[in-house]
Formats: C-alpha cells, sequence, structure tokens
C-alpha cells in the first residue's frame, strides 16, 4: 500500500472513530471524573444517584430460602468463602446484577463456581437440570 | 409472558411458567450434584434450613427492651454485642458451631439519643445482623436504598415517614461483612411500669434498622387505627 493511500485509510478510519474511543486510548488525557466513572465497579452503590425508594416486600420463595442454605453450606465445608460468593456475585457483570432477583446473584455464582473449580461439568449441570425440569413437569 | 404468541406444536412453553420456576431448577440442580459429589451433605443443608426458620427480629426485640430495664445489660451491649446476645439465648455460633458463614460474629449496637439518630445499611451487599434480626426486608437489598442513605439520610427516612429534626445528627452505619449493626432506639417516654415483655412488642425490624421509632401504639402485631403499615 501506498503512503498516501495508507494515510488516506487512516484519515477514514479516524473520522469513523467515534470521538471517546479516541480520548480513551489515551489515559493520561481523560479528565478525573471520567476516570472514577470508568474504575467504578458495579455493586459500589453508596452515594450513587437514584429515585425514589421501593418500599414493597415480598415473600421468601423456597428457592431463595434453599440458595441461602446451599450457598452457605458449601462455603461450611470449605468449597468457597462468603466473600468468595460476594466478589463472584459483583463480577456477573451490570445487566445480571442489576436484572436478576437477590438470590439469583447467590446462586449464579454458587453454579459457575462449581464449574470453575471442576466439582461439576457443564454438561453435568444440563443434564442434571433437565432431569429436574421433567421431575417437576411429572409432577405438576 | 406474552399469550398473544404462543405456538400450538410440541414446543410449546408450559403455561406460567417463569423466570422464578428456572432458578428453582437450577437450585435444586446445584444442590443435588454438590450432595452427590460429597461437597456437603443433606443432613448440612437441613439443620441450616432449620436455622433458616428460627431466625427472626423477635431476637432483637428481646435484646432492646432487656437494654431498656437494663443499665448494665446496656453497657454490656455496647462493649460487646455478641455477648450479649447470648445472655438471652441468640447464639451467633449456629448452626455450626462457629457461626454462619456470612455473618462474622461481631455486632455493634448504636445507641440512639435525643441528639443523635442511627440507621443502619450495607452499601457492597446486604449485610445484616441475621442472627438478631432474620433475613432483611426486601427494600434493604434494592439498590435504591443501598445507593442513596448514605448520601440522602433525612430525605430516605422521612421517604419512611420518619422526619427527623434538623438539630439531630444522623449516623450511618455501612455494614460490612467483618462488623454488623443494629440500633438501639430510645425507649418512648410514655411506657414506665411497661414489662420486659410488653416493651419487646413496640420494638419493631425498622426500629432496630432505624427507618422507624418505637411508638405505643405500633407494635409488631398492630398497627394504629386508619394507618397502613407500609409493608
Amino acid at each position: 500500500m501506498s503512503s498516501t493511500l495508507y494515510a488516506a485509510l487512516l484519515q477514514s478510519i479516524r473520522a469513523h472513530a467515534p470521538q471517546e474511543r479516541h480520548e480513551a486510548d489515551l489515559p493520561l488525557t481523560i479528565s478525573q471524573r471520567r476516570a472514577e466513572a470508568m474504575l467504578h465497579v458495579v455493586h459500589d452503590l453508596g452515594g450513587q444517584p437514584d429515585g425514589p425508594l421501593d418500599k414493597s416486600l415480598h415473600k421468601t420463595a423456597l428457592w431463595e430460602k434453599r440458595t441461602h442454605c446451599t450457598a452457605e453450606c458449601l462455603a461450611w465445608r470449605g468449597v468457597w468463602v462468603s466473600e468468595e460468593r460476594r466478589r463472584r456475585e459483583n463480577d456477573l457483570g451490570e445487566t445480571l446484577y442489576f436484572g436478576t432477583p437477590y438470590y439469583a446473584r447467590w446462586l449464579l455464582a454458587a453454579a459457575k463456581m462449581l464449574i470453575d473449580k471442576g466439582h461439576i461439568t457443564p454438561d453435568e449441570l444440563i443434564a442434571k437440570m433437565e432431569e429436574v425440569r421433567a421431575r417437576e413437569e411429572d409432577a405438576a | 409472558m406474552n399469550t398473544s404468541h404462543q405456538h400450538t406444536d410440541a414446543h410449546t412453553p408450559i403455561e406460567g411458567r417463569d423466570e422464578a420456576i428456572e432458578f428453582e431448577i437450577l437450585e435444586t440442580a446445584v444442590r443435588e450434584l454438590s450432595i452427590a459429589k460429597g461437597l456437603f451433605s443433606a443432613e448440612d443443608h437441613r439443620r441450616f434450613m432449620e436455622w433458616y426458620d428460627n431466625i427472626g427480629p423477635t431476637g432483637g426485640a428481646r435484646v432492646v427492651a432487656r437494654a431498656w430495664v437494663d443499665p448494665q445489660f446496656k453497657q454490656r451491649l455496647l462493649a460487646d454485642g455478641v455477648a450479649a446476645c447470648k445472655e438471652l439465648g441468640i447464639d451467633w455460633m449456629a448452626p455450626t458451631g462457629h457461626g454462619t458463614p456470612s455473618d462474622f460474629t461481631w455486632l455493634v449496637a448504636c445507641e440512639n439519643t435525643p441528639k443523635l439518630h442511627n440507621v443502619i445499611v450495607c452499601t457492597l451487599c446486604s449485610c445484616y445482623p441475621r442472627p438478631l434480626l432474620g433475613h432483611s426486608p426486601a427494600w434493604y437489598e434494592r439498590p435504591n436504598y443501598r445507593r442513596r442513605v448514605v448520601r440522602w439520610p433525612r430525605q430516605v427516612l422521612a421517604e419512611f415517614g420518619l422526619i427527623i429534626p434538623p438539630d439531630v445528627e444522623i449516623r450511618v452505619h455501612d455494614s460490612n461483612q467483618k462488623t454488623r449493626y443494629i440500633v438501639l432506639p430510645m425507649r418512648p417516654s410514655d411506657t414506665e411500669g411497661w414489662s420486659e415483655e410488653k416493651l419487646a412488642t413496640i420494638v419493631t425490624r425498622d426500629t432496630m434498622i432505624g427507618v422507624a421509632v418505637p411508638r405505643i401504639d405500633w407494635t409488631t402485631t398492630s398497627t394504629p387505627s386508619g394507618q397502613a403499615r407500609a409493608e
């Protein structure tokens, strides 16, 4: 590629690249405010702006109660510790963190931990879930 | 579920199936696999479920009522919360013998005074004095409460119907893995001569979180006439 073509190509790429991306590639030039926003972790909610409270309560479902006890038993018997559970919940990502019920975060963290540590395989988990699903449907 | 676009073939989703049922299936699978792999026993799980069913805010109410009638007990409670709970039969070491994995066994009681009001939160997750108050109310776990109460406590308390006078300081305690807090509310002035048991009935869960203060017409089982409970 000739240098003229290359320069034209670069120019074209730069014209299409979002300005945000261009600035973020140069960490020393971003503002303190933007740096704080970029470094802010998903679970650190204290002081973040928000609207009115939803003070409604719901009756604890059986799966929520069982999830609590399953996660605690896994910690009791040394498979993980509660700090690891919290870290794994925080690392589920913004969509799952804010988009799932409270105990779903515990549960997803537990399932991922069992797979990550090699206690179960994804195939085993899927097969087990299908078995449970079939059993529930038979009972229903 | 959108019912207007339902298929009629063999893959029709079962009516009423929602995400909660998916979580139910996932939980059962995780639990049964863990037990099958010997990670914990069915007996461990049963013991934890039993513990779960037996914790609740009445434990905290007994502790507060005792602190109101016994100044020496109050001093012990402020010095070492977990040891003081043990005196009333509330054991932070249950059910494993060394506490639950998620509730570190250190409790700080925060005493309200005419010039200081305390409120508790956990901004990073939902740490809560479970052995003493049972499970946290849903709003305590929701992002809205966690976000705002540390920056706008007066406004958040007002949303709960609790107006704190401007000359009273509000102190927000952010719970964490190592320290759990409980609010020790002020005893209402019109309760002279009340027994410890009767006092305990006005110490509701919300008064120990700090989003309410005890009132003689607002007990754990009844509310003032014409006033709906927030829950």
